[in-house]
């Protein structure tokens, strides 16, 4: 009955697909993993360890907006560094101006994040390919010099928030619940879930088959009634927001901001890395952000020269733009599955 | 707004970076038009070559003339070595995926300089050219030869590339291959060989303009590799093609850059000028695009 079942799968009703085993399995993996990563983590690791893993659970919402970008819908950033700054600029001068609590904060950064990333790209996106990858690298380059000039906000009073000669700069606060860093990575972890739930809930819906399309072909989108210029705004928006929000987290976690802490060609980087993860799964931004943040603290712990991993993320970039597309998150499960497949051929033959 | 002799020996200093800017730019234009890649290792390459012509000059005790050799041999031949290996693995891709494998050349150069060169001990490093020395002045203005050279290179360069494209039997092949590289093959160009010209010209030009921006900017591993970004927005305002309007887009750059110096509210943002002017130009020049299925871009 199995074997006929798979052999000519049924016609399901599309508006209740029922899960199948796989499906059910990957669910279950995902629910252990998180359940690992919210309980089990903390208390295994470090503070060394856990502030690292922090960063991690910040980066891996950049990395997934840089993917969405990237991966779903072909728009290549070069400044999603300079996104994250606004953000975290944003959050900061809230933390300080105001006593909201810390979830409205976050909303609060990823929306006004998510205006400046409309204001600015609506321009932009008249360019395509080659020409937007190198303007969001020149806008970026522009808010960096500004952000330098302008400071983050620490305590003092004005629009900017920024007093030079304040001698006790208070930290930056973090929620009542999450004070502690163990607290704090759980919080980071939380948010960066819901930020991932919430692009699966883009990408399974409309706007997810109109930037497939997009990434395809933009004329065929076009041609297939598609409103190119609203979907790939649409992008940049969840894009800024999900930005927007990690930049709130990091700011909480870091207690102090300064603007040598968003150099453009950290924009660079992240751009690399991504395209290293893979840009096209979930799992990409995961593995992304981990090599990111959690491969130099581990390198630094051990006294290895971060140096080596910038050449590694470079030969990495290059290794991947030529033999796999589709980053290691795709190609590291290929090949062991292939690897298994040839162990089992091997013992069948024997 | 400071009296007009303030700005005075920012115009000479403006002028010389827009000279290597306009030199770079060239370079760039040219190989893109030839190979279809942004080289955004460029600054990268040059930074590495002047920090070899540096450990040469001070750790080896080399004759000045021989490091700076060295230096633009270095890059010419880093840049001719990935031209031939990823070059051809990459021709039939996207301009974009061809430009990010760059950043990939950039990052590997980086971390090499930055292990072999490293900054953290406070060593400050300088490469003084002799042209230094000497000099003249117009009026009140004090110009030393360095600033001159640079300002030259960058007109010779683009005269002596415009008319190389013009005249010769390799530029024809390379403005050939600018507007279709599989109908030059067709016609019996020897393609592979044309992009070898190209990327080994780029890589002489980036040594040229990381000797040259080590002594008039700083000679450090992030400002040399990142200065290429200016360069690139006069490349944009050019929009990849004409290399008149590089070599203006690049003068006004420079020149803009150091004219804001003395403007005390203006001169922590001028950083920002070579960004503003390219963000600028492309989007008033990009109000009608031209959609298409071919790799060009419209």
């Amino acid at each position: 009955m199995r074997e006929a079942l798979t052999r000519t799968p049924p016609r399901r009703p599309a508006s209740r697909p029922r899960p199948d085993r796989p499906q059910l399995i990957k669910a279950a993996t995902i629910t252990v993993l998180l359940l690992f990563t919210l309980f089990g983590l903390p208390q295994l690791l470090s503070l060394y360890y856990i502030d690292t893993m922090t960063q991690v659970a910040v980066y891996s919402m950049v990395t997934l907006a840089l993917g969405v970008l990237v991966g779903r819908v072909g728009l290549v950033s070069l400044g999603q560094v300079a996104v994250l700054a606004i953000g975290a600029w944003v959050a900061a001068r809230l933390l300080f101006a105001t006593t909201q609590p810390y979830p409205v904060i976050l909303l609060e950064a990823g929306l006004i994040t998510m205006v400046a990333g409309i204001v600015t790209g609506l321009p932009a996106l008249r360019l395509r390919g080659l020409y937007l990858a190198l303007i969001t690298l020149m806008l970026a380059g522009a808010i960096t010099v500004v952000l330098a000039t302008v400071n983050f906000p620490n305590g003092g009073h004005g629009f900017l928030g920024y007093n030079g000669s304040l001698v006790h700069i208070p930290p930056i606060r973090r929620p009542s619940v999450a004070g502690t860093d163990p607290a704090y990575f759980r919080y980071a972890v939380i948010v960066a879930i819901l930020m991932f739930a919430l692009t699966t809930a883009h990408l399974k819906t409309k706007p997810g088959r109109a930037w497939a399309a997009i990434r395809q072909s933009e004329p065929a989108a076009l041609a297939a009634g598609i409103n190119t210029t609203l979907y790939k705004l649409w992008a940049l928006a969840l894009a800024s927001f999900i930005t927007g929000v990690a930049g709130g987290v990091l700011a909480g976690a870091v207690h102090y901001l300064y603007s040598i802490g968003f150099p453009t060609q950290d924009s660079i980087t992240l751009l690399a890395v991504t395209l290293m993860g893979g840009a096209y799964s979930m799992w990409g931004a995961v593995v992304a952000a981990l090599l990111y943040q959690f491969l130099p603290a581990l390198l630094n712990n051990w006294g290895v020269s971060a140096d080596w991993l910038i050449i590694l993320f470079g030969l990495g970039v290059l290794q991947v733009l030529t033999t796999a597309p589709a980053g290691l998150a795709d190609q590291v499960p290929r090949d062991l599955k292939r690897l298994a497949r040839r162990l089992r051929r091997q013992r069948t033959t024997t | 707004m400071p009296p007009w002799s303030d700005f005075e020996p920012f115009i000479v200093s403006g002028l010389a970076l827009g000279g290597v800017y306009a030199l770079s730019g060239v370079g760039l234009v040219v190989l893109y038009r030839a190979t279809g890649v942004l080289y955004l290792a460029f600054g990268a390459v040059g930074a590495i070559g002047a920090l070899i012509a540096w450990s040469l000059i001070n750790k080896a005790h080399v004759p000045g003339w021989a490091a700076w050799l060295v230096c633009i041999a270095a890059a010419a031949a880093i840049t001719l070595g990935y031209g031939l290996i990823f070059g051809p693995a990459l021709a039939k891709r996207d301009p974009l995926v061809k430009a990010v494998a760059t950043i990939g050349l950039t990052l590997v150069l980086y971390g090499l300089m930055d292990l072999l060169w490293t900054t953290s001990g406070g060593e400050a490093r300088s490469l003084t050219l002799p042209s230094d020395n000497g000099g003249f002045s117009i009026g009140q203005i004090q110009v030393n030869w360095t600033q001159v050279i640079a300002l030259a290179a960058g007109v010779v360069i683009t005269l002596g590339t415009g008319l190389f494209l013009r005249y010769t039997k390799l530029g024809t092949a390379m403005r050939a291959m600018a507007n279709d590289r599989e109908i030059t093959a067709t016609l019996g160009v020897p393609v592979r060989k044309v992009e070898a010209a190209a990327w080994l010209g780029c890589g002489v030009l980036a040594g040229i303009a990381g000797l040259l921006l080590a002594d008039l900017v700083a000679l450090d591993a992030t400002t040399l590799t990142f200065l290429v970004i200016s360069s690139l927005a006069a490349v944009l305002i050019a929009r990849l093609r004409s290399i008149t309007i590089t070599f203006a887009a690049a003068i006004v750059v420079g020149l803009l850059h150091d004219l804001l110096t003395p403007i005390t509210s203006l001169t922590n943002y001028r950083d920002m000028t070579p960004f503003v002017l390219a963000a600028a130009g492309l989007l008033v020049m990009s109000r009608t695009t031209v959609m298409t299925q071919s790799r060009e871009e419209a």
